[in-house]
């Protein structure tokens, strides 16, 4: 079942077996690992209302990381998300207290997959590299944002609207239900789709699919309408816990959840990773932040352990990778590395 | 026929920029006469200044095949720590100081990228995320004001000839780096880095230690545009130049240094930097809301790079028909 495609021959097989068992369930077991240590440690941290504030809390970087990972899957990302977000969470709550739930879902959705359509066409049909493309958007679609709203929140209060975002169902928070039923399905179409299997092919070896008959171009494109749809559905989630949203919701989303999907070993070279890394790694982050909360750590201090977090984590690969070159070079003396 | 297009193409490429930014300043002088005004084009090329410094130091990180996003944290953390050293130590220790943050936090970039092996994007993400809650740590959140010391003033209000002292820090610096690109060896070995990686390292040369090097200049230049940017505004916190990063890069990509890396434009990033500062100022001119800058700074990136990507899709049509 190696769903990667290898990079042939670099590594011996045993440690390779390694290294891609720690890419694939490394960061879950991080996870139990330190749900552990903090139910041991941490005073009022294993209690029923507290690990339901984690996982809730956890959801709504978490839905947007699911496109985001199909995104990095493909060898590409998008860096308008968090601007995306304010938009489509600003639309649904104003088209909810117009005409009601209904209709703020699917302005929710509509706005996200429009902004997806574009920065699609942008990358795949203008040929804008996707950081750019999307950086421009990020510009545009805030802009955009403080012209339409002239800068003021909205807010829309209906029962069922706040429910999505604060209700609970046979005990779990019902946003993180979604980003479970989110996973699933992004799991699914990476795994069981043609869609999925392109996203895998393009992202390994873009150049050798084209050769090979994928439509790369428009497989591209609609990478960026998928990450649309999942950040549509985020920004709901955010609007409903809120009751609110305004122009500037979540600054510095987007970083958050491309570190989420990193940090949950899908590889930003493409080509390798899965929505099980990105799961964890999303309710890690959240967990980290309870757990300085719980014991009264400054605030500020929160931003220093998440990235530290990342740098261990990510490094971690490098370092091994070293320590391999190191003991091939004293066994064999020529070998070429750093 | 095609020899003449494609000089008129290769000219086109070395100058648009100049080009559109003579263009809107001459639209935006006859559109309000207060533009030409000796005060406002100061104003303008005070601003232009800041955010070029950091663009500069962009430019070679582009230039080298990576980004650095942790530019805006550094600004930050560097203007805290110059406010600090200020009242203790003078305004010419405390500016060394700020310099040196961001010379030691690009050093750690810079070591985390090579030593480590991590990705420059994620790495200095990270980065970016722990410089910002030290930050905020050593503020404790707060701001920090600075006055009745009118030394570290002249780094946003001093004039030099009547040209504002921004404004020489950055054609300054633009000559040093200039001159390093293109005199020296680290200079030609940044852009033999940034074409081709593999290539520099089996060619001898230090790729790690380059990338090292590059990552200490942008550290060193972040910290200079949060110095003056905090002496123009007299303020330091934790919440200055949040976003700058993406302003610089921004800035870098509409001067005309390509993201494949292996090039670098740095008077291109002098322009960018200028272009986006009078687009900004004739809004303010001609009244239009603050809210419509951040739409223009986008548009602007989305429209230099589409007519890019356009002539780049037709010289390869051209190739092929030629092949």
């Amino acid at each position: 079942m190696t769903t990667a495609t290898d990079t042939a021959g670099q590594r011996r097989p045993r440690t390779r077996d390694w290294a891609l068992m720690w890419e694939k369930y490394g960061i879950s077991a991080v996870l139990v690992v330190s749900w552990i240590l903090a139910a041991l440690l941490v005073p009022n941290f294993a209690t029923l209302a507290n690990l339901q504030n984690v996982l809730r809390t956890a959801s709504f970087v978490g839905v947007a990381a699911v496109g985001m990972t199909i995104a990095i899957i493909s060898g590409t990302f998008d860096l308008s998300v968090g601007s995306t977000l304010a938009l489509a969470a600003i639309a649904a709550v104003w088209t909810g207290s117009q005409f009601g739930v209904i209709a703020s879902i699917l302005a929710g959705l509509i706005v996200g997959v429009a902004v997806g359509i574009i920065n699609g066409l942008l990358v795949a049909k203008v040929r804008i590299p996707a950081f750019i493309a999307t950086l421009g958007m990020m510009f545009v679609v805030s802009g955009f944002t403080l012209i339409v709203t002239g800068g003021n929140p909205f807010a829309y209060n209906a029962p069922s609207f706040i429910w999505m975002g604060n209700g609970d169902l046979l005990g779990l928070p019902v946003p993180f239900i979604i980003f479970l039923i989110c996973a699933l399905v992004g799991e699914g179409v990476l795994r069981r789709t043609v869609f999925g299997r392109q996203v895998f092919a393009i992202g390994s070896n873009a150049a050798a699919a084209k050769i090979a008959g994928v439509p790369v171009q428009r497989m591209t494109g609609l990478v960026f309408v998928v990450v649309g749809i999942f950040t549509g559905i985020a920004a709901i989630l955010v609007a409903a816990r809120l009751y609110s949203a305004r122009p500037g919701l979540e600054p510095g989303f987007e970083l958050r959840v491309i570190a989420a999907v990193v940090l949950g070993g899908t590889r930003l070279q493409g080509g390798r990773g899965g929505m099980l890394g990105t799961v964890a790694a999303a309710i890690l982050f959240a967990t980290l932040g309870n757990v300085l909360n719980l014991l009264h750590a400054d605030a500020f201090w929160q931003k220093v352990v998440e990235g530290l977090v990342l740098l261990v984590a990510l490094s971690i690969e490098g370092i091994r990778q070293r320590v391999e070159e190191r003991m091939s070079r004293q066994m064999h003396e020529v070998k070429e590395g750093g | 026929m095609a020899g003449a297009r494609e000089t008129a193409g290769r000219l086109w490429r070395s100058y648009s920029v100049a080009v559109v930014v003579l263009a809107l300043g001459i639209i935006l002088s006859l559109l309000t006469p207060s533009f030409l005004m000796a005060g406002n084009l100061m104003n303008v090329l005070t601003n232009a200044a800041v955010i070029a410094i950091v663009g500069l130091g962009m430019t070679l990180a582009i230039a080298s095949g990576n980004f650095d996003l942790s530019v805006g944290a550094t600004a930050a953390f560097s203007a805290c720590i110059a406010f600090t050293l200020v009242p203790v130590a003078g305004v010419p220790v405390a500016i060394i100081g700020g310099l040196i943050t961001g010379a030691i936090i690009g050093l750690i970039n810079g070591l985390i990228i090579t030593q480590l092996r991590v990705n420059a994007f994620i790495a200095t993400l990270g980065v970016q995320s722990v410089v910002r809650g030290l930050t905020l740590v050593y503020t404790n959140g707060r701001d920090m004001y600075l006055q009745g010391y009118p030394g570290y003033k002249v780094l946003s209000g001093g004039h030099i000839l009547g040209i504002p002292m921004p404004v020489i820090l950055a054609l300054g610096l633009a000559a040093i780096l200039g001159l390093m690109l293109n005199q020296t060896r680290f200079g030609r070995h940044i852009l033999a880095v940034g074409s081709n990686t593999k290539t520099a390292r089996l060619s001898g040369v230090a790729v790690d230690r380059v990338l090292i090097g590059v990552f200490a200049i942008v550290g060193v230049s972040a910290a200079m545009s949060g110095q003056i940017y905090s002496a123009q505004v007299v303020t330091a916190s934790a919440r200055i130049a949040v976003g700058l990063e993406l302003s610089a890069i921004a800035v870098v990509v509409v001067g005309g240094t390509p993201l494949s890396g292996g090039r670098a434009s740095l008077i291109g990033t002098l322009l960018g930097a200028l272009l986006i500062a009078m687009i900004n100022n004739g809004l303010n001119l001609l009244n239009v809301p603050v809210l419509y800058q951040q739409i223009t700074i986008g548009l602007l990136l989305l429209i230099t790079l589409a007519i890019g990507a356009e002539r780049k899709h037709q010289a390869l049509g051209r190739e092929r028909r030629a092949a």
